[in-house]
């Protein structure tokens, strides 16, 4: 019985022991984020410097695919503000200037959380992904992936991610700058299902360049929505 | 006075409260088919000029109260809304109040309609844009129109976008509703707009009873990580040309600068330079600090304007800015020689909800 049993035995130790694959971890981390295809979230970010709030954000994301976003900034001081993001391409819309102005990639970080961290949430098609090793983190075992940019409008240039191995879920990430500084850290803090899909709801960016500061990310309302594609275009006059 | 005033800014402030509580709630209901975007700007500046070169009061005042509205069903319908109430202190006292926008939009299959005024942008520049033919007239000392004092045109447009090519059909009016301002004529407008290899570019065609037509194009490119450059090209009874570009330092100061040929160069070209950071520094007390300092040059007489702007935002609604222009050139002899002051100071004060 044994004899017969060893075969599957070392089969399943095999495959215990095989690394993982990175791609289907990091897709898995991005249906997280990216519930559907097409839809529209709620955003709300909160800046905290030395534990006391001093901002907050709210904006509505709608995401088309892997290449397409459209934030539309909602706080008081920001209201009118539109941000465009078609792959590498990015453009803002002002209220006063009442026309797209093309941005740089630099100038998706600002603040604690950037225009990045909101509007690239597709992971699969901005990064290379390998895995390093396991390791434990807070009693968990978890997979580490390193993710290195594979296109310019990336937001990071590199980003090593804990993913824990028993669901793959995320438990905590690094951000690096071309230079090799780290700029950021975050922790993925809680996910509920909305419409049987599992998602993330709040995460935590803590910034490293300052320290005591960090910011609270939260989003609040998915929705399922069939957006049209001249939704996305920059030529489009039509503007919320 | 101020009590009743209080009392209509709480009750705005519940009207734009109620929805963005509601939408707190952690299900995850769907977005309902029709949106509502309300927003309001009360903003108080007095403005101070020393060295005045003619008769006239040194000191002046402006109010401005600045409602916006818009709505939209199940992205179908639309309508958009933007007045501007005007009260200036300047000797004596005006009111007046301005329609900015007023249009109503329909979407059909990949076309997009709207009818009403409205303000359309079509040139890339920041402080000139030789394209754009139905822009808001460009005061290049204001290229941001920092009090949001556009008006649009009345139009009816059409809108085509299909995968990347957008193709932009208006027909405005010089005046349907009220007197045609002088020398203002009917517009007929084409705009084809396409991504090329990282270039978003525009071709634009127009036409005006009783002038030539009007032929442009412009262009935006980013070149690697920190630079943006844009150009104009337009030819109607002479050639005009704006070339310009943006550039982000990692400490994230940015510099914009702009050389512009108009169609009636012997008037003069400018150079346009502005030096710039939003957020001064990331850390308390200093990322609700805003500065901009800004040059605008004749280059053929030599004659140019300081543009300086500071901007401190406090808590969520409120925000301070300091404004100051310093014109120089041969006096009475040259394009900004021409401003009767040495030098203009405004305070304004902000409240948006």
């Amino acid at each position: 019985m044994f004899r017969t049993a060893l075969p599957f035995i070392l089969m399943a130790a095999a495959a215990t022991a095989a690394p993982p694959d990175p791609d289907a971890l990091l897709k898995q981390f991005d249906s997280l984020r990216n519930g559907w295809d097409s839809y529209v979230v709620r955003v709300s970010i909160r800046n905290f410097e030395q534990g006391k709030q001093d901002e907050e954000h709210l904006y509505e994301v709608y995401q088309k695919g892997t290449e397409k976003s459209y934030v539309e900034f909602l706080s008081p001081r920001e209201k009118g503000q539109h941000l465009l993001m078609l792959g590498d391409d990015m453009w803002i819309y002002l209220p006063d200037t009442s026309r797209p102005i093309r941005i740089t990639p630099l100038e998706r970080l600002t603040g604690n959380a950037s225009n990045g961290d909101v509007a690239r949430t597709h992971y699969v098609t901005d990064y290379i992904a390998v895995f390093l090793r396991t390791e434990t983190v807070d009693g968990a075992s978890c997979h580490l992936l390193e993710l290195t940019a594979r296109r310019k409008g990336s937001t990071y240039r590199r980003i090593l991610l804990w993913l824990r191995a028993s669901d793959s879920r995320p438990i905590k990430a690094d951000f690096f700058a071309a230079s090799g500084k780290q700029l950021k850290s975050a922790t993925y803090d809680r996910y509920q299902e909305a419409n049987g899909q599992l998602l993330l709801r709040r995460m935590t960016i803590y910034d490293h360049v300052r320290q005591g500061s960090h910011s609270v990310i939260e989003y609040l309302q998915f929705t399922q929505r069939a957006l049209p594609d001249r939704m996305f275009h920059q030529g489009r006059s039509e503007r919320f | 006075m101020r009590g009743a005033q209080t009392g209509h800014l709480a009750c705005l402030a519940l009207l734009v409260a109620a929805p963005a509580a509601a939408q707190d709630a952690p299900a995850d209901a769907a977005l309902a088919p029709d949106q509502t975007r309300l927003a309001l700007s009360l903003y108080e500046e007095p403005a101070f000029a020393a060295g005045l070169r003619i008769p006239g009061p040194w000191a002046s005042n402006l109010l401005l109260a600045e409602p916006s509205f818009s709505w939209r069903h199940a992205q179908r319908w639309r309508l958009a809304a933007s007045l501007a109430a005007i009260g200036s202190t300047d000797g004596d006292t005006h009111g007046q109040l301005r329609v900015r926008e007023a249009w109503a939009g329909f979407t059909a299959g990949d076309f997009d309609f709207s009818l009403g005024k409205k303000i359309l942008r079509w040139g890339t520049g920041y402080a000139f844009t030789p394209t754009g033919v139905l822009d808001p007239p460009r005061n290049p000392i204001d290229p941001t129109d920092r009090l949001s004092l556009n008006e649009g045109r009345q139009m009816v447009a059409a809108d085509w976008v299909s995968g990347r090519h957008a193709l932009t059909a208006v027909w405005a009016s010089a005046g349907v509703f009220g007197n045609r301002p002088a020398g203002m004529t009917d517009t007929t407008a084409l705009r084809y707009n396409t991504m090329i290899a990282g270039f978003d570019t525009a071709a634009i065609f127009a036409h005006d009873p009783g002038r030539h037509d009007f032929y442009g194009a412009n262009f935006t490119r980013v070149v690697g990580e920190a630079l943006e450059v844009h150009g104009e090209f337009a030819h109607r009874d002479s050639n005009a040309v704006l070339l310009g570009g943006k550039y982000m330092l990692r400490s994230g100061v940015n510099s914009i600068f702009e050389w512009y040929s108009p169609p009636s160069p012997r008037l003069g070209r400018y150079a346009y330079l502005s030096i710039g950071k939003s957020r001064l520094r990331e850390l308390p007390g200093w990322k609700q600090w805003d500065l901009s300092l800004g040059l605008l040059a004749n280059t053929t007489d030599r004659s140019r304007i300081v543009i300086l702007d500071v901007t401190r935002r406090v808590a969520d609604h409120f925000s301070l800015t300091a404004h100051t222009q310093t014109p120089g050139g041969k006096r009475w002899r040259s394009e900004y020689g021409m401003i009767p002051y040495s030098a203009l100071v405004s305070i304004g004060f902000r409240y948006q909800i």
